[in-house]
């Protein structure tokens, strides 16, 4: 039954970054490290394709024990990193199909059949990344002042009566839903604009507020697949959208470039992951 | 306002600039919607499958996952009995909304309907 009898006390897995046509040289690749508990960076042939792989040690990357690592933060910040890394060192020569963190294969031969496998899949993502990186584009409405000096001043000096009190604390209320209501159409302007920029753009899940330690809410968090040739005009843009005064009601952040990870989900249809906007 | 946190390379000689790392930016990208989508460890290795692993993260640590910034398979009703409960509050802020929405019109009806106002009210 098993693939691999007689193994050596130590078991590997194989470690999979990224797919790419491309591959990075050997000594570009020795000179990045990826997981520090594994061996070196290498090329695996797949068809056609090419991964970028590492062996890793069962032991620390088997269910249990990643399961437990992963639920430390030092420990998952650090394997987010070494995968990003290796993910950087296979892009460096051309466009990858980067996996996500932990994909993980009993051995190279499993590996590379995931790979010819979807080959079809994974040369038309290649075809549609390359030259184009992703921006993130996140917006938080801007905090009131939570007080009940917000907006209305003119009910404050009115009296103690429960009526006054009443009227205050829905004043008070509706200038809170005309804020969220403003800051999200701002953030769907901002998108908007955004998007006449990019190839494609998909949206991640808000953060919660617990997460992004504001107390205002997340009202947008995107992603833009931009062409390396666009992306001047994609940061001006940006610049131009987000100078002063022109959206009052959110504050916005930009990260990029980054490698198209939020467009190139291999296992889910290329079409849907890949929804082009405008022509 | 803008908070542009990037760098520019020249596009040729580095497509992909380092990016300085805000982690939260890092995982939604690397971990997507779960740990582990592709590979045999779903199948073969271990014999779990992704939502298995998430909800045994999920299960393992809800706290440390948090703190580290993961906290998006709460809100999923798939994985989370807090899910169930989100979509409880999620409930009682429309309700709220309601009764907010309900109360403004009440406020701003005639005076003649004020005396039933008030007895709302109370």
């Amino acid at each position: 039954m098993s693939e691999c009898p007689a193994g050596p006390a130590t078991v590997d897995l194989v470690c999979a970054f990224a797919v790419t046509r491309t591959p990075p040289d050997g000594a570009a690749l020795a000179a990045v490290t990826g997981h520090e508990e594994g061996g070196p960076l290498r090329v695996l042939r797949a068809g056609g394709l090419c991964l970028v792989v590492q062996d890793v040690p069962a032991a620390l990357f088997d269910e249990d024990a990643l399961a437990e690592r992963l639920n430390r933060p030092d420990d998952l910040e650090r394997c987010a990193r070494a995968h990003h890394r290796g993910v950087e060192a296979a892009a460096a020569r051309g466009p990858v199909v980067p996996l996500p963190m932990a994909t993980l294969y009993r051995g190279d031969r499993s590996a590379e059949r995931a790979v010819t496998g979807r080959e079809a899949v994974l040369d038309e993502l290649l075809d549609r990344l390359r030259d184009r990186t992703e921006w993130a584009v996140k917006a938080h409405a801007v905090e009131g002042p939570d007080g009940p000096a917000a907006g209305s001043g003119a009910h404050r000096d009115r009296g103690a009566g429960g009526r006054d009190y009443l009227s205050r604390v829905s004043a008070r209320r509706r200038d809170r839903r005309g804020g969220h209501a403003k800051a999200l159409a701002e953030a769907e302007k901002l998108d908007a604009e955004l998007r006449r920029y990019a190839v494609a753009a998909t949206r991640h899940r808000p953060q919660s507020e617990r997460l992004t330690g504001r107390r205002s809410p997340q009202v947008l968090n995107a992603a833009y697949l931009v062409e390396n040739a666009e992306s001047a005009a994609f940061t001006r843009a940006l610049a131009r959208l987000t100078a002063d005064g022109r959206l009052t009601a959110v504050e916005v952040g930009a990260s990029g470039p980054w490698i198209p990870y939020s467009f190139a989900r291999w296992d889910e249809e290329p079409g849907r992951t890949l929804r082009e906007v405008g022509a | 306002m803008t908070d542009l946190d990037h760098r520019y390379a020249a596009p040729d000689t580095q497509p992909y600039a380092p990016v300085t790392g805000n982690l939260a930016d890092l995982l939604e990208r690397v971990l997507d919607k779960g740990i582990v989508i592709a590979g045999d460890i779903k199948i073969d290795l271990l014999d779990i499958e992704l939502l298995t692993i998430r909800l045994r993260l999920f299960i393992a640590s809800v706290d440390t996952a948090k703190k580290a910034g993961i906290d998006w398979w709460e809100t999923d009703p798939a994985l989370s009995s807090r899910a169930a409960r989100d979509a409880l509050a999620e409930e009682n802020a429309r309700l709220r909304a309601r009764l907010d929405a309900l109360e403004d019109a009440l406020e701003e009806a005639p005076r003649e309907d004020a005396e039933d106002t008030r007895e709302v009210a109370r």
